[in-house]
Order: structure tokens, then C-alpha cells, then sequence
């Protein structure tokens, strides 16, 4: 007030003042807009990098669930003459098909135009006319068909592939694909019925070293026929071993179809309306049988049978247009006998399935019905990627090696069709769900995104590892939370400011640790430690806090003169040497322990007594590796917290008579929830999205199973691990994508939800 | 009647109050302060000081600034040893024992003295909850004698019929004014012996101190209050017995109206009409 009028009074260097302060003033705006703008652009920035790492997650991972979809290339009349066709097929490149028809021919045709490439007839007697027909395993291209003579003829479609020099159109080499016929076998017949009836209904598989042939003669019998090749050790003479065998029937409805596995093990016979038996011929001489049942209890009447690729599971088409898929599992549980069960079934067909054609990599097929519908669909996804009407009616269908084509066959013409079906294999509830995978006892949640052979599928379920990271995150907070509570408690609370100035950038010091050492010294150093000295672990748990509270006792009972021999708030300082003797003291009593208490090793008693199976790199190890890592930030936020409880409420409860205890319990940390909490938050943040320390040291095994011993994989992990060796785009890749994206969720939830309860929180308990 | 002390606006009406009370030899006395010496480290902050807070009646301590006077009222509770370099020789006895004493349990001496700060302190909690504070503390957790006790210490602080209807509402939520006769409700809610309040209104608008003088007034019918201000009029208008406070040492401690018309040393009458401070 005072200074003020002075001022006032003196008038010349006010004015100059003015002037003055005016360029300083536009300077101080200029400074402030700058750095409002500069904020706001820095603000907006983030939100926009993360906005774009989101899209870019989105982008890669929504292809993974659009439907398939078909282009009709073009239809044409069916090439050859109007002879029946028996079977249809492509070869790699879907550049050329192949028709076999019931006069013995087969004709191969360039799919797009429908023009002939080339007829071969088959060398079969004139006598004879074909009766039956079998495909082996498409992938091998082995054909058979039967004849009235009881005769089987066996042979091979085969396509050479010759980028020659000799034809370059446009400055490009024209692959030239040439068709042919081979015969494994030899040209000649094989007699399958000696009784040479007619050979009504054939299966065929045909390998390396064996071919068996399973045919129905003369609408009764049942015949096998079993060639072997065997190598002579000396030289190169090759003799064939025949074996022959009569399959018992079971029942005396007409037999419609007959199946042979690849492994020319099982036969799959159907008769009457949807009675299927099945024959174990392992003994090629005396075929047994190991089931019999109704595929659809006798309402439906079977009208396609195929196997799916791997020949493991059945895919039975019905006359109301169902497709089943069967396959064996257990009787009952834990029982050692299998039976052929319906696992899912898809019913968007509406007309009698006329023909099913199983992809040649992966488990999902075409079918097609009489009512001119194709559906493309995919078994373990149980997803039906998509029902299209084609025509009035369809017979035959026949998909591209690469199932990138299909052949279509609706009477006399002959339909081209563009397939685009990259991710089948994905659904909610193959990423989600429980799924029944082939040869499983049950269904289960398994993440093994590669196989040794196409016969298995990956399997994609993102279960596992989304437990694998909540199940890290868990055993890591169990560990980090009260001790960085009650470190923080300690060290805002009761701890000498001296000793607080050493002691908070001692701990905050430790995140700055790179991951990669923990991690490394996690699994190298720690891992077998533990795995050493695990009684030791389990006593320490006990001995350190009772021995602390003994210590804390005797330490009371001391004389004044010992105990004020550090100043006040530096009592901690005595516990460094005795935290060091109790863990000296419960390590080197551990082989004692374990000798005295364990029966020598304690792994084994373990799996033997409690059932608990242990592994080197476990939850144990990672609760202790990642809490290390995650202590300093819970610290360090919630010491800051208590820090800051406004010292007037501590007083005002110790003036009501409480304890510092109560004080503490009541008032202080209330106050400072808050800020606990978004640290034991931006803790588990971290927890859930650390990688280095558990890739190095959870052994990466997705198992789910919350035993603190057993290992676990992670999102995190399992992208780092996965993603060098995903074909770019692949399934695989866009799956670790989605892992990617679950991660971000995570941690964007965790994050939420925490700024959320702690601005709530704020406004309840932060006092002024 | 002296013109000088009216610089300081002292409603003469109000120190006509305390004309009634005795002089302090024949009051009975709560708390006997004898020869008590107090050390911050190296610096001494109370001198040599003997004095009785008699019982039932306001106990004022004024001085200027850095003179000793909450320091003194902070060791009737004991609150100096939550300072870590604070040394306290001398006797302070309260119900014929001595506070300083080893077998002393000072939550138990805290719960008999309570305290009411400069600043508002309530916690963050509801308004039941902070008047119930005291009680759960101790242990008590019968709803109906809690309901009780919160109902009577509300009552007794003037602040019930303000907040009867928004109990577990955030005590936060509550003015300035509002947040210290809170305070006092829980201070009061323990029933204390004596109430220790340390310049209760100098945070506080005009009207809540009115509030806060009234309720000084009427509590001291059932405690024993001291209050240290540096306001001279409220000393004037609320205590019964004033002590002039400097640089560490009681000046003089006399019934307020004598000290405030009649001071028997030039220190205080200098103080009181605004000579330092």
C-alpha cells in the first residue's frame, strides 16, 4: 500500500515503466502462446500415435474375421462328351482340371477356358464296364476304380511343371503344366473279387510301401486287398506281398459307402439309412471291428462321406443338409477306449448334400448340395465362412490344392470359381473357447501355433497366454505390493529424513535396472538357486517376519543407553545385519532341511506327496524377478503419497489419543489411498506388459495352471518369441497381432480403470 | 476505562465478565506447571516456567510471534515429542501425576487433554465418522452409544443442527468455520478433562469466530480450556486468565481483566497497547 503510492506520485518514470513493460508484456504473451500451443500440439500428438498404433493393430487383425468370398471366373459345358463324372480335381496351380468319367476316361481340361488339354483312357478290358470308383488321399492324387469283372484298377494323376525357355509371352516364361496318368502299380488289373463279381462300392489308399484296397463284391462281400512292397536287402529286387481278407459285416442295409484312412488302417463302412461301422485293420488278415452307430439317429440318412484332412476326423453330409464332424475320443473319461463321436455340425445347407471336398491344408471343406448351394466352412473354428446359391442343382465339387479354386459341377456345365478364404481358421470361440481339436480327449484351450505336419492344425487360443500374463502379473504383485507398501509406510512414516534421503533414490535407482539383466540373471542365477535351496525359500518366508518381530521385542527390552545409540528413526539401520543373518541362517539349513524333512530332495517329494509337479523356471522365479522390477515404481508413487498426507491430520489424530499405528492405519493411508493405488496400478501396468524378464526366465511353456512352480507364457513373451518366424500376413502373424492388441487392452483398461478409482478417490479422501 | 487499551477495540462489555472471576490463588487448579525448561537442540524456547491452569475456567496465553506460548500449550499434550530434537526438563502434573513421567502412556494423556489446531484438521472422512473417530479408536464399536456420543459432542460443539441431516456426508464438504467446531465436536466427543486450543479462529472469517468465541464461552462451564491467540481481543472477550508470554518466560499471568486494565509490567502494558508484536 505503501510502496504503491509512491509510485503513483512520481508520474515521468512510470510512463517509461508502461513502455517497457508493453514490449516485455507482448514478449510474455508471445512465451505463453508459444507454450500453450506447444503443449497442446505435444498433447495431441500422443493421442494421436496411439490412435495410430491402435488403427495399425486394428488394420492387421480385422482381415483375421471377414467371411470368405467367391468370383465366378466363368462356366462352361462340361469338357469331353456327356459321359457320367465320377471325380473332379485340380492340380497345384488350379491352371488345369481333371475329370474321371464313368466311361473310363480321363480328361484333363485348362480350367478357365474349359478347352481339352488331353484324354486318356484307361486300360480296361472291353468287357468290362467301371461299377465303382475311390479317391486315396488327395494330396497323394491316387485313383481307383472297380470294374464288373471284380477287377481293380489302380493309378495316379500327375502334372509336370516346366518353366521352359521355349515359350516366353510378354517377357515372361509360360509355366507349361503337362498332364499324365501313372501307374504305382503297374498297368495291369488287380483282381480284387477272385469270384470276379462286380465291385459295387472301393476305397483306396496307396504309399510307398503298401496299397490296400478295400472293394464290395457283388453287393455282399466285402474284400480286402493288401499289396506290400519289399525290398530285398542285397539288391534292388522289389517283391509285392499280397494279403487278402473278408470284412465281416455288420448289418444288412446296403452299403453306400466305403473310407480307408491314409494310414490304411481304418475302414469306415456305411450302410442302410446312417449306420456306420468301424474296422480296425492293423491285422490285415483278421479285420476287427470297433464301433458301430448311427451317425445322426436315424433321422437323416447319410448322403456324402469324406475324411477331413488327416484323415482323423469324418465329415458325414446328410440328405437334410447337415454336415457332422466325428471323431474318436475317449468312452467315458480317463477310459483308454475311443469311440467315434459327433463333435459340431453345421446345418446351413438346406438341400441333400451331394458332395463334401475337404481343403488339402487345413480343417475346413467345401459342400455342396441339390439345391445348387455351395457352403465353404471351417471345422475347428465352427464357422461357416459362407452358403452361396450357384445354380439349380450342384453334383460335384472339387477345391484347388491350395483352396484358392473350386470346380463346380451342376449337370452338363462346369463352374470356375475364384475363392478368397485366408483366415478360416479364427472365431471367437477358437481364440476364446473351449475347442475340441482332433485327437483331444476333451476340449481345451491350447496355444501351438505350428505343427510338425499338416495333418494337425496350429491352435490358436489366446487363453492361455492371456492367463499365462494375468498369472506373471499375479505372483509379481503378490511379492511387490506389501513389500512397497509397507516400505513406503516405513520410510514416510517413521524413517529419519537423513536416512529417507539415502534410502527412497537408493530404491527409485533400482528401475532403472534394464529388464534384460534381471531377466538374465532370473533365469540363470535365480532359477537354479531356488530350484536348490527351496526349503530354504519357504523358511525364510516364516523365520523373516517372526524373527524381525522377536528382534523388534529384544530390542524394546534393551537399555535406553543401546537403544539410543543410533538416533531416532535410523532403528532400521540394525535390521540390515540381522536380515542378513536370518537369510544366511535359513539357506544354509536348507539341505539339512530338505535331507531331514524331504526324504533329500524336495522336487520329488513334492510330486510325490502333494502332486506338484516343479519346474526350473516358474512362477516362484518370476514373482520374485518382476516384483524386484516392479517395487521401485509401487514405491516410489506410494511413498510420495504418504509423503504428502498434510502433517496437521497426523497431528490431529495423535491429539486425539491414537497411536501412531492407528494413526497410521486410519488416517494416513486413507488419505494417501489415491496414490497407493495408481502405484500398485501403474505397477501392475507394467507387471502386465513387462517382457525381457519373462521370456528370459518363465520357460515359455503355455500351460494353465496357477502352481506357483510351473512356468506360464505370456502376451508379451510369446510375441517376442513368435513373431520373427510368422509369414508375414500369415494366420499366425495376424493372430499375434490380436495378442498385440489384447495387450494394449489390457494395460489401456488397467490404466483407465486406475485414473478412474484414483480421481475418485482424489475427490473423496485427498484433504487440503 | 483506561483510553489507551481501546487502540486495540476491547469491548469493555465483555471483560466485565471476568471482573466476577476471583484471583487465581483461590482457584482450584487443573494443571501445575513447575520449573519447566524447554530445549530445541541447542536453543532454549521456554525459560524456568511455574504456573496453574485452574480448572474449569479460559486460560489464555498472548504474546508476540516466536515467543513460546504454543510451544507451552503443546507440552501439556505432550505433542513436542513428535519433534525429534525437543528436550523437556521440569514437572507438568495433571491430576497430581506427572506427565513427563516414564509410566505415563501419552495416547492415554491425549485422550484426557485434547487439541484443536490453528488450522481446520478434519480428516477425510464423513462428519460421523470424524466425531466417531476418538471413540473407535479406544475401541468402542456399540452403534447406539457412538450414535450417542456424536449426537452430544455435535450438540456440544453448536454444529448439530447444521450438519443432523448430512452425517455421512465428507466432512470436507463443510465451510471453514463449520470444519473447526467439527473439530472441536471431536475433540469434545472423548470427553477430555482440559481442551488446549491453539489459535482456533485465526483461520476463520469474522462470523465463525463469533461462533467459535460463543462456543469457547459455553464450554468451559464442563472443560478446562487454554487457548493461545495472538488476537488480544479475543483473549480479552473468551479467558478468564490471561498469560503474557516473552521470549520464553511468563511475564505475567493474571485474571484478564486485571492484565488488560492494570498489567503489573511495563513489558506487558507495552505489548498490549501495541508498543511490539
Amino acid at each position: 500500500m505503501l510502496s504503491a503510492s509512491s509510485k503513483q506520485g512520481t508520474s515521468e518514470p512510470v510512463m517509461t515503466r508502461i513502455d517497457h513493460s508493453n514490449l516485455l508484456m507482448r514478449w510474455r504473451m508471445l512465451k505463453d502462446t508459444l507454450a500453450r500451443h506447444g503443449v497442446a500440439v505435444g498433447g495431441l500428438g500422443v493421442i494421436v500415435a496411439i490412435t495410430l498404433i491402435l488403427v495399425y493393430l486394428l488394420w492387421v487383425v480385422l482381415p483375421m474375421f471377414q467371411s470368405a468370398s467367391i468370383d465366378k471366373v466363368t462356366d462352361y459345358s462340361v469338357p469331353g462328351s456327356d459321359e457320367r463324372t465320377l471325380h473332379l480335381a485340380m492340380e497345384e496351380q488350379a491352371l488345369v482340371g481333371l475329370r474321371l468319367t464313368d466311361a473310363g476316361r480321363v480328361i484333363f481340361f485348362n480350367t478357365w477356358d474349359g478347352s481339352i488339354r488331353k484324354i486318356v483312357p484307361l486300360p480296361i478290358p472291353d468287357d468290362a464296364q467301371i461299377t465303382s470308383w475311390a479317391a486315396g488321399t488327395p494330396a497323394r492324387r491316387i485313383l481307383a476304380v472297380g470294374l464288373s469283372n471284380g477287377q481293380v484298377l489302380v493309378f495316379q494323376h500327375d502334372y509336370q511343371i516346366d518353366f521352359g525357355e521355349a515359350r516366353v509371352e510378354g517377357g515372361k516364361p509360360v509355366r507349361e503344366i503337362t498332364p499324365q496318368i501313372k501307374y504305382p502299380l503297374g498297368e495291369s488289373l488287380l483282381q480284387l473279387d477272385e469270384q470276379q463279381r462286380s465291385v459295387t462300392r472301393l476305397a483306396v489308399q496307396s504309399g510307398e510301401e503298401a496299397t490296400t484296397i478295400v472293394g464290395l463284391a457283388g453287393e455282399q462281400q466285402i474284400q480286402l486287398l493288401n499289396i506290400r512292397r519289399e525290398e530285398s536287402f542285397l539288391g534292388d529286387d522289389v517283391t509285392l506281398e499280397e494279403t487278402r481278407a473278408e470284412i465281416p459285416r455288420t448289418s444288412r442295409g446296403a452299403i453306400s459307402h466305403l473310407l480307408l484312412g491314409k494310414e490304411q488302417r481304418n475302414l469306415y463302412v456305411l450302410s442302410g439309412r446312417d449306420e456306420l461301422s468301424h474296422y480296425d485293420l492293423f491285422d490285415k488278415e483278421t479285420p476287427s471291428l470297433q464301433q458301430h452307430l448311427a451317425l445322426f439317429g436315424g433321422d437323416q440318412r447319410v448322403t456324402s462321406l469324406e475324411f477331413l484332412t488327416g484323415d482323423i476326423s469324418l465329415l458325414a453330409g446328410s440328405d437334410q443338409g447337415r454336415v457332422a464332424q466325428l471323431f474318436a475320443v475317449p468312452e467315458q473319461r480317463d477310459s483308454s477306449k475311443r469311440e467315434l463321436r459327433q463333435i459340431r455340425a453345421f446345418d446351413d445347407l438346406n438341400g441333400a448334400v451331394q458332395d463334401i471336398a475337404p481343403e488339402y491344408s487345413r480343417k475346413g471343406f467345401l459342400a455342396v448340395d441339390g439345391e445348387g448351394q455351395l457352403g465353404i466352412f471351417h471345422t475347428t473354428a465352427h464357422r461357416t465362412l459362407l452358403t452361396e446359391s450357384i445354380a439349380d442343382t450342384l453334383q460335384q465339387v472339387a477345391i484347388s490344392p491350395r483352396a484358392r479354386a473350386a470346380l463346380l459341377q451342376a449337370d452338363d456345365r462346369l463352374y470356375f470359381y475364384h475363392i478368397e478364404n485366408e483366415h478360416p481358421e479364427i472365431s471367437w470361440s477358437s481364440l476364446w473357447g473351449k475347442v475340441w481339436y482332433e485327437s483331444y480327449d476333451e476340449p481345451e484351450y491350447v496355444w501351438q501355433s505350428s505343427s510338425s505336419s499338416n495333418d494337425h492344425e496350429p491352435k490358436l487360443s489366446l487363453v492361455p497366454i492371456s492367463f499365462g500374463t494375468l498369472k506373471a502379473a499375479f505372483y509379481a504383485m503378490l511379492f511387490a505390493i506389501p513389500l512397497s507398501i509397507m516400505g513406503a509406510i516405513y520410510t514416510a512414516h517413521f524413517m529419519a529424513p537423513r536416512m529417507r534421503q539415502t534410502v527412497k533414490p537408493s530404491i527409485e535407482i533400482m528401475e532403472a535396472l534394464p529388464t534384460v539383466i534381471i531377466g538374465f540373471l532370473a533365469g540363470l542365477w535365480l532359477a537354479p538357486f531356488l530350484e536348490r535351496h527351496l526349503p530354504g525359500i519357504f523358511s525364510l518366508l516364516i523365520i523373516m517376519p517372526f524373527g524381525l518381530l522377536l528382534v523388534a521385542y529384544g530390542f524394546h527390552r534393551l537399555p535406553d543407553r543401546i537403544r539410543h545409540a543410533l538416533p531416532e528413526g535410523w532403528e532400521a539401520a540394525w535390521l540390515i545385519p540381522i536380515v542378513l543373518l536370518l537369510g544366511y541362517a535359513s539357506f544354509s539349513a536348507s539341505p539339512w532341511m530338505e535331507a531331514t524333512f524331504f526324504g533329500g530332495d524336495v522336487r520329488i517329494w513334492m510330486s510325490e506327496e502333494l502332486g506338484i509337479s516343479y519346474d526350473q523356471r516358474n512362477s516362484l522365479v518370476i514373482g520374485l524377478a518382476m516384483g524386484f522390477a516392479v517395487i521401485p515404481t509401487i514405491f516410489s508413487i506410494a511413498e510420495d503419497a504418504i509423503f504428502a498426507v498434510p502433517k496437521h491430520l497426523v497431528q490431529g489424530s495423535l491429539a486425539m489419543g491414537a497411536t501412531p499405528w492407528q494413526t497410521m492405519m486410519r488416517v494416513v493411508l486413507l488419505t494417501a489411498s489415491p496414490g497407493i493405488f495408481s502405484g500398485v496400478m501403474i505397477g501392475l501396468g507394467r507387471a502386465v506388459g513387462e517382457t525381457m524378464i519373462v521370456l528370459m526366465a518363465t520357460g515359455n511353456t503355455p500351460v494353465m495352471d496357477m502352481n506357483i512352480f510351473e512356468g506360464m507364457r505370456t502376451l508379451s513373451a510369446n510375441i517376442a518369441v513368435e513373431m520373427p518366424e510368422s509369414e508375414v500376413d500369415s494366420t499366425h502373424y495376424r493372430v499375434l497381432f490380436l495378442a498385440a492388441l489384447v495387450l494394449f487392452a489390457f494395460t489401456f483398461l488397467v490404466n483407465t480403470a486406475a485414473e478412474i478409482v484414483r480421481q475418485r478417490l482424489r475427490k473423496r479422501y485427498s484433504s487440503l | 476505562m483506561n483510553t489507551k487499551n481501546m487502540t486495540h477495540g476491547i469491548n469493555l462489555e465483555n471483560l466485565d465478565r471476568s471482573q466476577e472471576a476471583s484471583h487465581i490463588e483461590d482457584e482450584r487448579l487443573a494443571i501445575r506447571v513447575e520449573n519447566l525448561n524447554l530445549h530445541y537442540g541447542p536453543t532454549q524456547a521456554l525459560f524456568n516456567i511455574s504456573m496453574g491452569i485452574p480448572e474449569h475456567k479460559v486460560t489464555a496465553f498472548i504474546g508476540p510471534s516466536g515467543c513460546g506460548k504454543s510451544t507451552l500449550l503443546r507440552c501439556f499434550n505432550r505433542m513436542n515429542d513428535l519433534v525429534d530434537s525437543c528436550r523437556v526438563s521440569g514437572k507438568i502434573t495433571l491430576d497430581g501425576e506427572n506427565i513427563y513421567s516414564k509410566k505415563i502412556n501419552v495416547a492415554e494423556l491425549r485422550r484426557k487433554i485434547g487439541m484443536v489446531f490453528q488450522k481446520p484438521n478434519p480428516f477425510p472422512k464423513s462428519i460421523y465418522e470424524n466425531v466417531a473417530y476418538g471413540l473407535r479408536i479406544q475401541g468402542v464399536k456399540d452403534k447406539r452409544r457412538l450414535d450417542e456420543s456424536v449426537e452430544k459432542a455435535l450438540k456440544g460443539a453448536a454444529l448439530w443442527d447444521e450438519v443432523k441431516d448430512r452425517l455421512q456426508e465428507n466432512a470436507l464438504g463443510l465451510s471453514g468455520g463449520q470444519q473447526q467446531r467439527l473439530v472441536i465436536a471431536r475433540a469434545i466427543a472423548i470427553e477430555p478433562e482440559v481442551l488446549l486450543l491453539d489459535e482456533p479462529a485465526s483461520a476463520l472469517d469474522p462470523i465463525s469466530t463469533l461462533k467459535i468465541e460463543e462456543l469457547i464461552y459455553e464450554l468451559k462451564k464442563q472443560y478446562t480450556i487454554v487457548i493461545v491467540t495472538h488476537n488480544m481481543q479475543q483473549a480479552a472477550r473468551v479467558s478468564d486468565y490471561t498469560a503474557f508470554l516473552y521470549l520464553g518466560e511468563v511475564v505475567e499471568f493474571q485474571d484478564t481483566n486485571t492484565l488488560f486494565t492494570n498489567p503489573g509490567e511495563k513489558k506487558t502494558e507495552d505489548y498490549i497497547t501495541g508498543r511490539y508484536g
